[in-house]
């Protein structure tokens, strides 16, 4: 019973961060914005979904699998963000700026 | 670079493809266990023919052994890194004042660099887009994410017990 | 459990189907690669949720090998993107 909460509550996490994520990739202005929702929300909630179910399964071969399936997750989402935006540096896209002025660094 | 050497090199590849099989295979029966000994066996002769070396040289049993502390450490930073750009994205007007900066690394060879690199993608507010011997250029979505920068170079020199000179 | 399991996956698919809307809008070719490749990975998860949902074990080994597969096929393809960009220069 403890399990399946513990377990839900990280799917929520996961979930959370999934949704953030998907907002982050309409909102952002340019591509290497838009690379920063996807490597990072993305990642933590795939792995917290994962680790989620790992707690679901318990001790079992599942639990040594889906660890093999977070560590290539992290791996290949900093690697594939890495190669599009290198791609995207390489074609010549312009980095979106603030307009100087209006905004202060920070914001509020 | 003597026999014992390129042996153990080969032993350590050896036993981490092991590890690997019986994770897949997801048995302790004899059959499956002699099975992924000899293949893993092949395997490791069969890299160091195509490719003339075992494993980066880089990779000792030192640097397997301090990997999970490095990547405990590393984990909490992602959390800390996704509480922060959540809360840039989902606020309502979007307080990003993207840029380009270039960082220039002490550390040597490429597997550091490399491990350095795919660390700051996965840390706030920062994304590599690249990487060129040892001047990194990388996407700040705001420019006070920059300060994170040199404390992750340490823990990656840490983990590759990399010294500091000059 | 199951309920709340398939709920997840739903929402996850829903998300997919945002991402996509990215793909088909984005400027440039780089949108569209990270979009697709955002929508893979909520694949992968529906997948792992599918795992415990059905209660079979072989789902997993399909989800390392999309993992790996995924991963091959951004690298591949942003690789390309970036050969092309230099022949037009």
């Amino acid at each position: 019973m403890v399990q399946d909460i513990v377990a839900g509550a990280f799917c929520c996490v996961g979930t959370f961060f999934f949704l953030v994520g998907t907002t982050g990739l309409i909102r952002m202005p340019d591509v290497f914005s838009r690379l920063h929702p996807s490597t990072k929300c993305d990642t933590l909630g795939a792995c917290s979904l994962i680790v989620g179910m790992a707690v679901y399964s318990g001790w079992s071969w599942e639990l040594l699998k889906l660890i093999i399936i977070a560590c290539f997750v992290l791996l290949s989402s900093a690697t594939c963000g890495h190669a599009i935006g290198r791609s995207a540096l390489r074609g010549d896209i312009k980095c979106w700026r603030r307009k100087n002025g209006v905004e202060d660094g920070h914001g509020t | 670079m003597g026999g014992g050497y390129a042996f153990s090199r080969r032993l350590l590849l050896c036993i981490i493809l092991f590890a690997f099989w019986i994770a897949l295979t997801a048995t302790l029966a004899l059959y499956d266990l002699v099975l992924g000994a000899v293949c893993s066996a092949f395997v490791a002769v069969l890299t160091v023919a195509l490719l003339g070396r075992a494993l980066d040289p880089r990779i000792t049993p030192m640097v397997l052994l301090r990997l999970p502390w490095f990547l405990l450490r590393l984990i909490w930073e992602i959390i800390k890194a996704n509480y922060d750009v959540a809360k840039i994205i989902l606020h309502p007007r979007l307080p990003i004042d993207p840029e380009i900066v270039e960082y220039r690394t002490y550390l040597p060879g490429d597997l550091p660099r490399t491990v350095f690199s795919d660390s700051i993608t996965l840390t706030p507010g920062t994304v590599t887009v690249e990487l060129e011997e040892d001047l990194l250029k990388i996407h700040c979505l705001c420019p006070y994410h920059q300060e994170g920068l040199a404390g992750l170079e340490r823990m990656v020199a840490w983990l590759f017990g990399v010294k500091r000179h000059g | 459990m199951d309920d709340f399991l398939t709920v997840i996956a739903l929402i996850i698919s829903l998300n997919a189907v945002v991402c996509l809307y990215r793909a088909a809008i984005g400027p440039t070719a780089q949108d569209r690669l990270l979009g697709v490749n955002i929508v893979g990975t909520k694949t992968l998860v529906v997948v792992i949720l599918v795992t415990f949902i059905q209660a079979e074990g072989f789902f997993l080994d399909v989800a390392i090998v999309y993992t790996l597969l995924l991963f091959v096929v951004t690298v591949a393809l942003s690789r390309y993107l970036e050969a092309e960009g230099w022949e037009e220069m």
